[in-house]
């Protein structure tokens, strides 16, 4: 099973919504990670990606995704005080190797500590993108910036997993003969195999008429509910996060000595963001099936 | 009159660097709405015809074409693959291959967005097209989730999707099991009929696409050597030497029977005719029970080639793929392993040669098993057909003097014998496995593979093959082992296990109602000599 979560339609707002608002909702939450470290917004920013995940039924998606920003987020947090000696409080004196001292500090173990919070809050988003935005809808929206671009893009999104299932086959393959071959052999094999397959398919693209030259126009599309719910909670948290951030709410400084203030301006930017990201999935009106027969 | 699809006029081609033409002096004719097997060996010229008209010849691959080929009116020499493909739809052996896009709509819709089509007639082809060809419930799917034959919907159901008059297709069934591959021949039969889209179909398969065609075109060294329908093709054929003749023609042949059937119903029907119904009439035989004490089975030696007992394979969040197996194999057996996709033959296989572990029971293997994977070309790993094994396994797959040839140009079936070979390198095996060994193989190297089969086994080896080809597992098999989901439900020798099934039996088994148990055209052709003599 996959780490990385993989989209599959679900009966959800998010699904329901198009690609380009559903992916501006997951930019507006990254953007809250890479403009804040405070602690207590960074952990609205991951309750909120949770609800929103479990409210679009895609909660085990991410919490897989979660499991693989762990063991970064601990080496974040355990390489920082290594690489910074600074702050005011010791924990544990080290020794000097080429003048730079290993001092490991109180204030470096805490800022470490915040940096590998947001480095997992960074994931959660891009999480949600992976499982709730149609790779396909999205690369169409961009066929208009550049259509081999975007026709790449989607070859490479549907030949990688082909590419590594080949790449398993080979490796079975070279397991079952009696003198295996070299690493090197079979990674030469496979990068041929891709390459065959490669011809392939731009066989298969020539007989459906790419090199035609001609494109269909996009369909216009009016919003849906779900499109104007699900954009109006991405500006409400691209915005809030922006002028919270001018105003100099959830600030943090590390060193020389850790200070984290946590007063209303800090309170009310999490909750905004928790009710923001809960707004495509409020009232009667987000439900999806409400007819009944 | 109907008007010509395509017309081939002394039309020639050869491809780049190579030393003689692929296709020579081609004349041929096919009307619209006309349902067409093109049948012939491996390397005949089949594929190169299906490319030269999609234009992929010579725009896509180069060489030289000469000659006159028109494919909708338009020239194949004078219009490439994006012109001819508002003509012609296409689709190849390997549906993995051919579907570019992540979603099933999008993959639908390419064609038609290639030719600019307005959005509102994309999205009304789109709809059309998925419901006509059975696909509608996968147009939310993403492709990486449809299994091969919803895959290989997929690609004919984009190939269709701007309204072609004429369908390519090079042996779409090959990478399907039977039943999958029944369903498309039959669906594509149904788009022919109701929409008058002209088909091109070539297979190997001959007895599942000839009761769905209307003509066959048979192409030998890149020309046409018979062109008439399935009936006349199939006495050419017997005529021919049977190569490329159907079980039932070659079983009429041999019996010394007259017309050559195309299909079983009309081969039943000239048997009750000739006063041979009491053969063809059902043989109502149960099937052994599996562990029964079996009088056909051979003497068990004290150590058995490959043993497996109670073994079970359960996939965490996933299916049962094993459950509670228990087979005992006997050195120099050659065991079909007969069953659906999904029923676990392919793990079984793999779970002897150790590629995976069973979740619980017990394998037993007295030596070395060597195990022949489904794509051969997975083994060839070297620039040189002589790096990949000795010279003795170069000659034991007939390419004695071609160590210097790149293993990917060998034909599949020079890739599967050596590929086989290297396998066996290792010295003495007491088991070896091969997992659908005869994939888009022709009949003569299906006979091949047979021959060295049985010299394998009487070199002391067991032989498991697991396969959907019943036809192949009457030719070389001495036991027969159906499996069900994830366990064994038969168990005997082929006459029994075939010849008495429904779905498992062959097409001489189907026409003799599966009488005296024969199974092979010559069992069958044998039996029928019996009774015109009686």
């Amino acid at each position: 099973m996959s780490l990385v979560p993989v989209y599959r339609r679900r009966p959800s707002p998010l699904h329901a919504a198009s690609a380009g608002a559903t992916t501006a909702l997951c930019v507006s939450l990254a953007l809250v990670c890479a403009l804040y470290d405070h602690p207590v917004v960074v952990a609205a920013v991951i309750v909120a990606v949770i609800g929103a995940a479990l409210a679009a039924g895609v909660g085990s998606e991410i919490a897989r995704a979660a499991r693989l920003s762990v063991p970064l987020a601990l080496l974040v947090t355990l390489i920082n005080p290594l690489v910074y000696a600074e702050g005011n409080t010791l924990l544990i004196r080290g020794g000097s190797v080429l003048g730079h001292r290993f001092d490991i500090t109180l204030e470096a173990l805490a800022a470490g500590g915040l940096a590998g919070l947001r480095v997992a809050a960074f994931v959660m988003p891009f999480a949600l993108f992976a499982a709730c935005v149609d790779p396909d809808d999205l690369l169409r929206s961009l066929r208009r910036v550049s259509y081999r671009s975007a026709l790449t893009a989607a070859l490479a999104t549907r030949l990688v997993p082909v590419l590594a299932r080949d790449a398993t086959r080979m490796g079975d393959a070279a397991r079952c003969r009696p003198h295996p071959p070299g690493r090197l052999a079979v990674a030469r094999a496979a990068l041929s195999g891709a390459l065959e397959r490669a011809v392939d398919v731009a066989a298969a693209l020539e007989v459906r008429g790419y090199s035609a030259g001609r494109r269909s126009a996009r369909a216009r599309r009016s919003l849906s509910r779900h499109d104007a719910r699900v954009l109006a909670a991405a500006g409400a948290v691209a915005l809030t996060a922006v002028f919270g951030k001018l105003a100099g709410a959830g600030s943090v400084q590390s060193y020389p000595r850790l200070e984290i203030t946590l007063g209303p301006a800090e309170l009310a930017l999490s909750a905004l963001f928790l009710v923001a990201a809960a707004l495509p999935f409020a009232g009667r009106s987000a439900r999806l099936g409400v007819a009944h027969a | 009159m109907p008007e010509h699809v395509v017309s081939a006029t002394a039309f020639n081609y050869r491809y780049p660097e190579a030393q003689a033409p692929a296709l020579r002096g081609l004349d041929l004719e096919l009307e619209e709405g006309s349902f067409t097997v093109l049948a012939g060996s491996s390397g005949s010229g089949k594929s190169t015809l299906l490319r030269a008209l999609c234009g992929l010849v010579p725009h896509f691959h180069g060489g030289d074409a000469s000659g006159e080929l028109t494919v909708g009116g338009l020239s194949v020499r004078e219009h490439g693959p994006a012109e001819l493909a508002a003509v012609c739809g296409t689709v190849f052996q390997d549906p993995e291959s051919q579907v570019v896009m992540g979603g099933v709509r999008s993959e639908l819709a390419l064609a038609l967005e290639h030719r600019g089509e307005p959005a509102a007639a994309v999205a009304r082809a789109v709809e059309e097209v998925a419901l006509a060809m059975g696909v509608a419930h996968l147009l939310d799917r993403r492709t990486e989730t449809l299994s091969g034959g919803e895959l290989q919907r997929v690609a004919i159901a984009a190939a269709l999707a701007g309204r072609p008059a004429l369908l390519l297709l090079d042996e779409p069934t090959s990478q399907l099991d039977p039943v999958a591959g029944d369903e498309l021949i039959w669906l594509l039969r149904r788009l022919n009929e109701e929409w008058g889209t002209a088909v091109v179909l070539a297979e190997h398969r001959l007895e599942r696409c000839l009761p769905a065609a209307d003509r066959v075109v048979a192409i030998e060294r890149g020309t046409v050597a018979c062109d008439s329908s399935p009936a006349d093709f199939l006495a050419w054929a017997t005529a021919e030497g049977g190569a490329l003749a159907t079980p039932v023609a070659r079983m009429f042949s041999l019996a010394g029977l007259g017309p050559v059937p195309a299909t079983v119903k009309q081969a039943r029907e000239s048997l009750r005719a000739t006063g041979l119904a009491a053969v063809g009439a059902p043989a109502v035989e149960a099937l052994p029970e599996v562990g029964a004490r079996l009088p056909w089975r051979r003497e068990r030696r004290p150590t058995a080639a490959l043993r497996a007992r109670d073994l079970w394979l359960e996939i965490e969040d996933g299916p049962q793929v094993l459950a509670g197996v228990d087979l005992r194999v006997e050195p120099g057996e050659r065991v079909a392993l007969m069953g659906r996709n999904g029923a676990g033959k392919s793990t079984l296989l793999r779970l002897f040669k150790g590629l995976q572990e069973p979740t619980r029971g017990r394998l037993e293997c007295a030596g070395e098993v060597a195990l022949l994977l489904q794509n051969p070309g997975d083994y060839l790993v070297h620039d040189h057909a002589a790096e990949e094994a000795g010279e003795a396994a170069l000659a034991a797959a007939g390419l004695a003097g071609r160590g210097e040839a790149h293993p990917r140009d060998l034909s599949g079936g020079e890739r599967q014998r050596l590929a086989l070979e290297v396998v066996l390198s290792g010295g003495p095996c007491a088991a070896v496995l091969l997992d659908e060994p005869t994939r888009g193989m022709d009949r003569p190297h299906k006979d091949a593979l047979a021959q060295r089969i049985g010299e394998l086994a009487a070199g002391g080896a067991a032989v498991i093959v697991a396969t959907h080809d019943t036809e192949f597992a009457a030719t070389f098999a001495d036991r027969v082992v159906l499996m069900g989901p994830g366990t064994v439900i038969a168990d005997g020798p082929p006459a029994e296990v075939l010849a008495g099934g429904w779905h498992f039996s062959t097409d001489v088994a189907r026409t003799l109602g599966g009488a005296g148990g024969a199974l092979t055209p010559e069992q069958g052709a044998r039996l029928l000599a019996r009774e015109l003599v009686g």
